[in-house]
């Protein structure tokens, strides 16, 4: 881990940490927004439970403090690659659906589609510099139910951009918590005291 | 035999003495005092609607031993009302705490029971010692759009009552305000304040989970605030101030990303440097001086003074008048 461990490397983690910050909170603010346009163009109630969706990866985490730098990169990583899928196919529904390329809602999903496309190579920049390498891109999102109704996928797709909303936000204090000075990236830090 | 008793305000209570007979010869004190035998019935004492005065010691006693036959503490109160409910996090990450109150009070002892469920878990809050009346709880998971559901119960002898609260784990997160607010005039600079602040010590991790804040200042003679929002650091210089003028300045915190904004903090008064009186022996000086007067009236460029919607109202135009009155008689006299 020399190379990981060099100065220049820090500076290089700190550097990427820092830009993977600003883009996740612009990634966040841009998602709430979409989250607005999509409940408006879906008719959907804003305030609408949505069950947990299947293949949509989930933000919640236990024992976050606990995480080691690579854990953090490795399970970021696989979340935005299955929202690039997932985003995906909600621009392809949304298409379809409408039969108009051209939307208010589609261009948000596409922008937003965008941002997730780059904080994921962002993701696999940093761990390339941790010398993990990246994992292969497998994704293993499964295809939406071709018998979901018309309404069941408008609530998928709330459910998606809503953990995508939770994701934004952890991947920030991710960061934060990769570009802190530790003796090694793969070492836990200390679990924090009760109060 | 020592019984305590609890009735609602208004209730007819009827005691009896014990064992005794209805017809037995007994005699009733309340708190010590002889109770008059109009509220008696046979050897039951019979209170018609009950206030809250009339708790106390009641004793029953014999007829001619004046045994003591029965006693009970009468406790006159009411049911509870729906309990108002609070819950936040001032250390996020770490959990959150529930706190609670009756809105009016029940004269009586209450027990609250909480419970906090997250999706199918049941959460453990834990009761403070100080205050009573809160309980805080260890985040489990983080990150969740499970909402959390937290019930509070309160119950006493007269009746229970209950309400529930339901949020996600963003929305309560409010940091406490920052803590040790400084504000110091800037030598040599009558515009200036420097004002500084701590992260409130409750927030566990400001380097991961960092803070932005909000700046608030008035000089005293105005009702109108300035604000600034910061999105890093612990101090910002204010360099519009009113030359000689004193300030109120108050800082407010939240989380970067989250929640809402803290109240804001303990008020701390500061006053820009002014210059020192000179004597004017010379014309270079009185210039100088001139100079240094004229821009002390000056309206610094953001000053709400003379803007329409400033809520100084209609004082406004008289503020602004008093200006150029000033102004212009500096310079009659200079000239």
């Amino acid at each position: 881990m020399a190379a990981a461990d060099s100065p220049s490397a820090g500076l290089r983690r700190r550097d990427l940490c820092s830009r993977g910050i600003r883009l996740a909170g612009k990634m966040r603010s841009d998602v709430m927004d979409l989250l607005d346009t999509y409940v408006e163009w879906q008719g959907l109630d804003a305030s609408a439970s949505v069950a947990a969706v299947e293949g949509v990866p989930v933000a919640a985490v236990e024992r976050w403090d606990e995480q080691t730098g690579t854990q953090r990169l490795l399970e970021n990583l696989a979340a935005y690659r299955a929202f690039r899928v997932l985003l995906a196919q909600m621009l392809e529904e949304q298409q379809e659906q409408l039969g108009e390329a051209d939307t208010a809602l589609g261009r948000a999903l596409a922008a937003v589609l965008l941002q997730v496309s780059a904080f994921t190579y962002h993701l696999e920049e940093l761990l390339q510099l941790e010398s993990r390498g990246t994992p292969s891109e497998e994704v293993a999102v499964p295809a939406p139910p071709s018998q979901l109704g018309l309404f069941e996928r408008k609530l998928r797709g709330l459910g998606v951009l809503r953990e995508l909303a939770q994701w934004a936000v952890r991947s920030a204090r991710d960061l934060r918590q990769l570009a802190k000075p530790s003796p090694g990236i793969s070492s836990a830090p200390s679990p924090d005291e009760s109060p | 035999d020592s019984h305590i008793q609890y009735e609602r305000v208004g209730a007819d209570v009827t005691m009896k003495c014990g064992s005794m007979d209805w017809d037995a010869a007994v005699t009733w004190t309340a708190n010590g005092t002889d109770i008059d035998e109009s509220h008696l019935n046979g050897s039951y004492l019979i209170l018609k609607n009950v206030d809250l005065t009339q708790s106390g010691q009641y004793s029953c006693y014999e007829g001619s031993s004046w045994h003591l036959k029965y006693q009970t503490y009468l406790r006159v109160g009411t049911p509870p009302k729906e309990p108002v409910l609070m819950c936040r996090s001032n250390n996020y990450p770490k959990g959150f705490y529930c706190s609670w109150h009756l809105p009016t009070p029940t004269y009586i002892p209450n027990s609250f029971n909480i419970s906090v469920i997250h999706g199918t878990r049941e959460m453990v809050c834990e009761k403070d010692v100080f205050p009573k009346n809160r309980c805080h709880i260890r985040y489990i998971q983080l990150f969740s759009t499970v909402k959390y559901k937290v019930t509070l119960t309160v119950t006493n002898a007269l009746g229970k009552n209950s309400t529930t609260l339901t949020f996600d784990e963003f929305a309560i997160v409010k940091p406490d305000p920052p803590e040790s607010v400084v504000a110091k005039p800037v030598p040599n600079n009558p515009r200036r304040l420097e004002v500084s602040w701590q992260n409130p010590s409750s927030w566990p991790d400001p380097e991961s989970f960092p803070l932005k804040f909000f700046l608030r200042y008035r000089p005293l003679i105005l009702d109108q605030w300035q604000h600034v929002e910061l999105s890093d650091g612990t101090s910002h210089t204010i360099t519009d101030a009113y030359a000689g003028k004193e300030y109120i300045i108050q800082v407010a915190a939240k989380d970067n990303d989250i929640g809402t904004w803290s109240d804001w903090s303990v008020a701390v008064h500061a006053t820009p440097w002014t210059e020192e009186p000179k004597h004017l022996t010379t014309e270079a000086q009185i210039t100088e001086t001139t100079r240094a007067s004229t821009s002390s009236f000056m309206p610094p460029p953001t000053t709400k003074i003379c803007d329409k919607g400033a809520v100084v109202g209609s004082g406004a135009v008289a503020v602004c008048w008093t200006a150029g009155l000033v102004l212009a008689a500096y310079g009659v006299l200079f000239i």
